[in-house]
């Protein structure tokens, strides 16, 4: 919060002659700073219970910074759970390792038992090359034709299923490690529309971040202008306590905590506004989850990100309330 | 060390109005002198002068050793906390009870809620207002309100008592009753500064008086007990 009113100095400037004109109470710089303390206390219960018994007045600049924060928040929200959705359909890509035709079927399978010992696989499958031609036959209806050829064109292929919880890095490094083997002819890997997807993601969170910072400068805006009204409507007020003493520390002080309040009621009506959203949203989610056989769950705000969105207001509240003081309590003077 | 000294203070405003030419004199400690003068003839901005409420175009002034006019704003609130003011308006907040109006100096300064409780109690009763803390001072007659004020610039038990018209809108009773208020106060030890253009009300009470005409200070008047420190050098 703001300065203390510096009690070092009071007590430097205090007489130390005897002095003619009326006993000074001395106060010990103990006392003092209790008393700090408690003006402290005493101004940020004072200024809550301001906005809470008279809650019209400041009802629409909560719910402005509530909206502004809601805003990120839901987008925030929705791309955690975007990405978290996007592990999983990584985790699924599996990859086909195709090798050379000159491959005899027990190379293949040494291979197999070396693929399926390496880090990150889950399940290896060879599928033969004769075993190839006969499922082509089968799916394609050339059967005839296919005897035509004089030897079967088709490679030995194995299918490798990395491990559900390796990263997609970590998958494309398995791929090139494959595809390095002498015996292996090429790896095909789907990758190309998740990587579209993390590209997407990537963009839309940069997009949340400058809306979030104009947003932010939303709060600032509007915690500025309530607090210059507050000013204004207690002129009187800061010229007598500037008359009888106050330091500009305790002049700023109220206004400060205005807007640090400001900041924390908007931001728990955001988080109220955020839960409402997820419980509408999260039914309808796991219905479409469950017609797709998954069991995905909509996950709510993460306590942190939630801690964060609350840190933020409270932040944003008092950063504007300063910006005002600043701007318009040195005009005061009596 | 006197506890107010106006060294060649000349105060003109822009556009060329001299409110105060050259003043100089001393207020010994515990001293009570009034201020007086035609309306206009810059009582107000003498008053002004010893809080930093205005800075001189010239000269110095001092309270109680420091010097006002080169002091940094930051040490302002210090040196305002040494000196109690009334005003004639009184400057009360009408938002909060007689309690808070008084309180406030003794919350400004820091004091503990029981102790500043104490002395609001012993301020009010020095006014003849106990009982009033949770009245609204709207409710209260000019007199009233203006006893409150004294209570609140007493409250922090200040060196320095400044007085700016209080009886100006108060009948010649009330207006006596304020003033031996003030002289109890100096009986306690306080420097006592009244600016007032109550002339009957002076010649009644006798003290010493300074007396302001287009700006320059005369000084008259009785000045028992204090043989050093309160001349005029204008």
């Amino acid at each position: 919060m703001s300065a203390p009113d510096s009690p070092k100095r009071q007590t430097a400037n205090a007489p130390r002659k005897p002095q003619a004109g009326a006993s000074t109470h001395k106060i010990s710089l103990k006392d003092r700073l209790n008393g700090w303390a408690q003006q402290h206390q005493l101004v940020a219960v004072e200024t809550l219970m301001r906005l809470l018994t008279k809650p019209l007045g400041s009802i629409m600049t909560w719910l402005v910074i509530a909206i502004s924060l809601t805003l990120p928040g839901a987008m925030w929200m929705t791309l955690d759970n975007l990405s978290q959705l996007s592990n999983r359909f990584q985790a699924s890509g599996s990859m086909s390792v195709y090798l050379k035709t000159a491959v005899q079927n027990d190379q293949a399978q040494q291979l197999l038992s070396r693929i399926e010992s390496m880090d990150g696989v889950a399940d290896v499958r060879f599928i033969s090359a004769d075993e190839a031609l006969a499922e082509f036959r089968a799916s394609s209806g050339l059967g005839e034709a296919l005897d035509l050829l004089p030897e079967n064109p088709l490679p030995g292929v194995i299918v490798v299923e990395p491990e559900l919880a390796l990263p997609q890095q970590d998958v494309i490094a398995l791929a090139d490690t494959l595809r390095s083997e002498s015996r292996v002819d090429s790896v095909e890997l789907d990758t190309a529309w998740l990587d579209r997807l993390h590209a997407l993601l990537a963009l839309s969170e940069r997009i949340v971040w400058v809306m979030g910072a104009l947003l932010a400068l939303g709060i600032l805006l509007v915690v500025g202008n309530t607090i210059r009204l507050s000013i204004a409507a207690r002129v009187d007020e800061i010229r007598v306590t500037k008359l009888v003493g106050a330091t500009n520390a305790w002049v700023r002080r109220p206004f400060l905590y205005t807007g640090l309040w400001f900041g924390m009621v908007g931001g728990l009506v955001s988080w109220i506004l955020l839960a409402i959203g997820w419980a509408l949203v999260s039914g309808p989610v796991e219905d479409l989850a469950a017609l797709y056989g998954s069991e995905y769950r909509l996950l709510p705000l993460s306590a942190g990100a939630a801690l964060v969105l609350l840190l933020g207001a409270m932040l944003l509240g008092w950063l504007g309330a300063w910006w005002s003081v600043v701007r318009h309590l040195h005009r005061i003077e009596p | 060390m006197p506890m107010v000294r106006f060294d060649g203070v000349s105060k003109s405003y822009p556009g060329g109005k001299e409110a105060l030419s050259k003043v100089s004199f001393e207020l010994a400690r515990g001293e009570f002198a009034f201020l007086t003068g035609h309306s206009g003839a810059g009582k107000s901005t003498l008053l002004k002068l010893m809080l930093q409420m205005e800075r001189p175009s010239e000269g110095q002034v001092f309270v109680d050793g420091d010097c006002v006019n080169t002091m940094k704003s930051s040490q302002v609130p210090f040196l305002r906390r040494k000196v109690g003011v009334v005003f004639q308006n009184h400057q009360l907040l009408f938002d909060r009870t007689v309690y808070d109006n008084v309180a406030m100096p003794l919350l400004i300064a820091g004091y503990q809620p029981a102790e500043a409780a104490r002395r609001v109690r012993a301020a009010l009763d020095s006014v003849g207002l106990l009982g009033f803390e949770r009245r609204n001072p709207i409710e209260l007659s000019g007199g009233e309100q203006q006893r409150v004020g004294i209570a609140r610039a007493v409250v922090n038990k200040p060196q320095l008592l400044l007085a700016d018209e209080p009886t100006g809108n108060l009948d010649p009773e009330l207006s006596e009753e304020i003033m031996k208020l003030f002289l109890r106060f100096q009986q306690v030890g306080v420097t006592v500064l009244i600016a007032t253009h109550d002339i009957a009300l002076i010649e009644r009470m006798g003290h010493r008086r300074l007396i302001l005409d287009h700006g320059t200070l005369h000084d008259s008047g009785p000045r028992a007990g204090f043989e050093r420190g309160d001349h005029v050098r204008t």
